[in-house]
């Protein structure tokens, strides 16, 4: 059994998972459970693991940012290394080439390709699978036997249950084939990244790349495959999705959260990024991904000045000293706008160890709060916010229509093809995984639209042709900030430079915002808030808890980042 | 010996299918101050591959049951009970223990509080430390130590694991430091192996199973204990500098050079340390034999080395001993061996062992000290390397000695005699 304590004499009941399995980084889930409405009301989460990243920036050279903030990450290491390297140009006032740019874009979108199969398919997918569906709900196992997959033409599965049982763990074709083509992911990224997960050609203002023709064209052969593959993964995940909330409406209450997003955009237009803070509301509405916030599922700004304007960090909660008592280094941005002492311009990292309470201290995350509102980001709020907003610069293949995004799918081996992802009615696990796989097949032509810029630069040759523009790095105090997004969503690096030497380092990644404990207003963080109010469905095996796991997991926290 | 000979041994010949006998090995995976970077190098690997190794396909070795936080079906207490009778020596099955991430010094702390931490110490195993409340959380250093006494053998994984890696770099406030500095040199495990380290950030992925794969070999018998070398590296992979593999050594030779990112020539001038690095990604590739970081343009910054990150910092900068043996690459003499030989042994060189003046491990001779000439030679290269940016030699003089190293000491833990596996004596500690 799984109760550490019984709180009370009556149906609450404490229960703890230290760890929680299947997420990237340490995570332990605590949670107070109503076991006769078979329901979560309460849950924290503990983000158990601290290296201090901010801490060790502090003093150094500004030329070792790059390669020793992406390792705070081993999953998106390179999303790490480009926001370091966006601080790091701004500050030293130098934009990479076009060429430069478009790589960037790839070799980020890459990222995802080598990384959201894992979450579907190692981390969230065995949830889904034959042997944890028949042991918690025989029943809902015996109706898949019975239903037809309604895409069946295109991952080649007849029946619901033959994908669960693809999904098994190390047996099943689907987790094989995702390990399989991760690494074929793993191999362009390879080409003109140099390595995963810590690349090793990225540097300020452009990577240190030559990419020759075979270069693009070993790329683009391996994206290739991704566009049959990731249509495979959209239609597996929508039968998925389908079948569960068919099953059992109640399912839509798994991991429900309210529609509050929040992105800083990526993938730069390469004529319109030049590197500088002046213009980020200009060059972010430019990116593929459109930076921006939705609360209550409005859509507020994609103003990359008032999204990072409005960021507070809070560390009641978490193993910090509060500094912001005195008030902040800076009263606004580098443009001008007032931000607030617990702004990150005006951060100071104090680590504080000690035992989680729940009741004070719990988290080595802190909590990032947007308008002091929760902000749920990662691949939901990306598409959620680049459909809506209209924005994304032209593009061959993806299409967005302030409701949905329109995919426009090449041929490959599957006949050419248009897929629509459409902004959902409720928002819930079964919706963010669906969302994560849509989001495969967005990278995907992401990656083979940049690539395809990347012919046509090299084509027209000159200037824009190049990979890298000379810097260097001045004296003095400067700063620079860099704003981009992993396969988990909103990253930014603030950095402030004292003649040459790093004086403060404030790092915000994806999972710090969406597994961030309670903040001083008593709202909790989105994958706890999710959490509660989950209903236990499974009608055996209870004590696994597996929709309150499924909820943690449709947010694919990955705590490394969270804490750094 | 005749091939018929040969084949009739059971033990020649390591290729001949999956094992008949279903044996099974444990393998738990510890997270400690890690970025799962080698969990992502691990999914790459492809010769073998994990599955393969899982599901008990690759010759001779025995099918892994696989405990890894990243991985597993189960959480919380369900999880952590195969860890607890590991430590308990009720797991009825050996096993071996891969720690991801380095170790920090929480050990030291009085109180409760931690900086990786697994488990809680309700899930505690006899022996090991629970203080406090019974929901606190267990330090990934209680189990460290615990686990690594009956394990078959430990391995590092990554750089963090093996050296210490970023979490131990100047300015570091967690005391980390590498899984053998931990351990203390006395350790071995229950086989009499010291621990076995693939440096890397992140590895290669093949690098960590292959070597997995030969320690399993070698106790099937199929093999001899695997050439480590004095730092317990698997020395058919690091015994090479990297540069020596390199495609544009041919550039190097012919005193060619890069100037700017993006150049196609020899990098040493953008602040490539590979003349002195030892890893075999330009020989391997990062993946199936694509990709390495100078075969796509990108500086090596000596991530597999003990002295990563602070001895090859700041990074794109061209390392000291650069101008003198680019130019005159074409003559190669012996300044430049020497140069090498020097900037080598320091990069091998942990900043915790250089203030302790002692080296952790137990594989090899070359554990000793520093000699006089070299510490004045280092003195001066130093000088060149931090010119006109921070001084981590300086920095990391100051740096506390994380007070948890070589734990089983101070938890008296005896490892001069053998540690009976499934109740059967193996060979004794002494013997080996
Ligand atoms: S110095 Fe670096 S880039 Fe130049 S040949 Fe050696 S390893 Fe290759
Ligand atoms: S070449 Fe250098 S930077 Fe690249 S993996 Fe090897 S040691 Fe690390």
């Amino acid at each position: 059994m799984h109760a550490v304590s019984q709180q009370g004499a009556g149906q609450l009941r404490r229960i703890d998972f230290d760890p929680v399995a299947r997420v990237a980084g340490g995570l332990a889930l605590r949670t107070v459970v109503d076991t006769e409405r078979f329901e979560v009301v309460e849950a924290s989460m503990l983000a158990t693991m601290y290296r201090g990243y901010e801490v060790l920036l502090r003093g150094r050279d500004p030329r070792d940012a790059v390669f020793v903030s992406s390792r705070a990450c081993g999953v998106c290491g390179g999303a790490h290394a480009w926001t370091s390297a966006l601080a790091c140009e701004m500050a030293y006032g130098s934009a990479p080439p076009a060429m430069g740019i478009v790589a960037r874009n790839w070799l980020s979108a890459l990222e995802d390709l080598c990384d959201l199969p894992h979450h579907l398919f190692q981390r969230a997918g065995p949830d889904f699978s034959e042997p944890l569906v028949r042991q918690t709900s025989p029943e809902l196992w015996a109706r898949a036997q019975q239903t037809p997959a309604a895409n069946v033409a295109t991952h080649g599965y007849g029946l619901v249950s033959e994908i669960m049982t693809a999904m098994t763990p190390f047996r099943g074709g689907l987790y094989r084939r995702a390990l399989e083509l991760t690494r074929v992911a793993k191999e362009a990224y390879g080409l003109v990244g140099g390595k995963h997960p810590h690349p090793q050609t990225t540097t300020p203002a452009g990577v240190s790349a030559l990419i020759d023709p075979s270069d693009r064209n070993l790329t683009l052969l391996r994206i290739d495959k991704f566009l049959d593959y990731s249509r495979e993964v959209a239609a597996v995940w929508d039968d998925l999705a389908d079948f569960f909330l068919t099953a059992d409406p109640r399912y839509a209450d798994v991991g429900a959260g309210p529609k509050n997003f929040f992105d800083f955009g990526r993938w730069d237009d390469p004529f319109a990024y030049d590197a500088t803070f002046e213009n980020a509301p200009v060059w972010g509405e430019r990116r593929w991904s459109t930076p921006g916030v939705i609360v209550d599922g409005r859509l507020r700004t994609t103003n990359l000045h008032q999204i990072d304007g409005g960021v507070e960090e809070f560390v009641d909660r978490s193993f910090y000293e509060d500094w912001s008592a005195d008030g902040g280094v800076y009263a606004t941005d580098p443009a001008g706008n007032n931000v607030s002492a617990r702004h990150p311009w005006n951060k100071e990292t104090l680590p504080q160890p000690g035992g989680p309470n729940l009741n004070g201290q719990y988290s080595w995350s802190t909590a990032p709060r947007w308008d002091r509102l929760a902000m749920e980001t990662g691949a939901g709020a990306r598409m959620w916010i680049t459909a809506m907003a209209r924005k994304q610069p032209h593009s061959r293949f993806v299409e967005s229509t302030g409701h949905s995004l329109v995919m426009h799918m090449p041929q490959a081996a599957l006949p050419e093809a248009t897929l629509e992802w459409l902004v959902p009615e409720r928002w819930n696990a079964f919706e963010r995984n669906r969302a994560r796989a849509y989001s495969l097949v967005h990278s995907t032509l992401v990656a083979y639209e940049n690539v395809l810029i990347g012919y046509d630069l090299a084509r027209i040759g000159g200037p824009d042709a190049r990979t890298f523009t000379e810097y260097e790095i001045p004296k003095g105090g400067v700063v620079g900030v860099g704003y981009w997004g992993g396969p988990r969503g909103a990253i930014s690096h603030h950095m402030e430079i004292d003649n040459r030497v790093i004086r403060n380092y404030q790092i915000l990644a994806g999972s710090t915002f969406n597994a961030s404990p309670m903040d001083p207003f008593g709202t909790p963080g989105p994958c706890e808030a999710a959490v509660m109010g989950t209903p236990l469905l499974s009608t055996r095996q209870p004590e696994r808890y597996l929709d309150a796991m499924r909820a943690v997991r449709s947010f694919d926290p990955c705590m490394s980042c969270a804490t750094h | 010996m005749s091939y018929d000979e040969v084949a009739a041994d059971p033990l020649s010949n390591p290729v001949g299918g999956p094992d008949p006998d279903d044996n099974i090995i444990h393998l738990f995976w510890l997270q400690g101050m890690g970025c799962d970077g080698c969990t992502t190098a691990l999914l790459a690997a492809n010769r073998p591959s994990l599955e393969e190794m899982v599901l008990g396909t690759v010759p001779r070795i025995p099918r892994i049951i696989l405990h890894h936080p990243m991985l597993d079906d189960d959480s919380g207490p369900d999880f952590m009970s195969a860890y607890r009778q590991a430590v308990e020596g009720t797991l009825g099955a050996p096993y071996v223990v891969v720690l991801e991430g380095s170790i920090p010094d929480d050990q030291s702390f009085p109180g409760e509080g931690y900086f990786a931490a697994l488990g809680v110490a309700a899930d505690a195993p006899q022996g090991m430390r629970a203080t406090g409340r019974p929901d606190q959380p267990l330090r990934v250093s209680d189990w460290a130590w615990a686990m690594a006494r009956r394990a078959e053998a430990c391995f590092s994984i990554g750089t963090c694991a093996t050296w210490g890696g970023i979490p131990a770099a100047a300015g570091n406030i967690t005391g980390s430091m590498g899984f053998m500095d931990y351990l203390g040199r006395e350790y071995r495990s229950a086989r009499g192996l010291p621990v076995v380290n693939v440096p890397g950030c992140a590895p290669i992925g093949d690098n960590f199973t292959e070597t997995l794969m030969q320690v399993l070999l070698y106790f099937d018998g199929a093999v001899k204990l695997p050439e480590f070398d004095e730092l317990g590296r698997p020395e058919w992979m690091f015994a090479e500098t990297v540069h020596r593999h390199c495609m544009k050594a041919g550039y190097y030779e012919e005193g060619v050079f890069a100037h700017e990112p993006g150049d196609n020539e020899c990098l040493v001038e953008i602040g490539c340390w590979g003349p002195v690095v030892q890893c075999n990604i330009t020989e391997r590739g990062a993946i199936n034999h694509t990709g390495g970081c100078m075969i796509a343009g990108g500086a090596c910054i000596g991530c597999t080395m003990p002295g990563f990150p602070d001895k090859y910092s700041p990074f794109y900068k061209a390392p000291p001993g650069s101008a003198v043996s680019g130019t005159v690459s074409r003559i190669y003499g012996g300044g430049i061996r020497r140069l090498r030989r020097l900037s080598m042994t320091a990069g091998n060189h942990t900043p915790i062992w250089d203030r302790a003046d002692h080296i952790p491990s137990a594989w090899g001779i070359a554990a000793g000290q520093k000699t006089p000439a070299q510490k004045v030679n280092a003195y001066f290269y130093k000088k060149l390397q931090y010119k006109g940016t921070v001084n981590h030699s300086a920095r990391n003089k100051k740096q506390p000695q994380p007070g948890s190293r070589d734990i089983l000491k101070q938890k008296g833990v005896d490892m001069s005699a053998s540690v009976p596996v499934l109740g059967e004596r193996v060979v004794t500690r002494e013997e080996l």
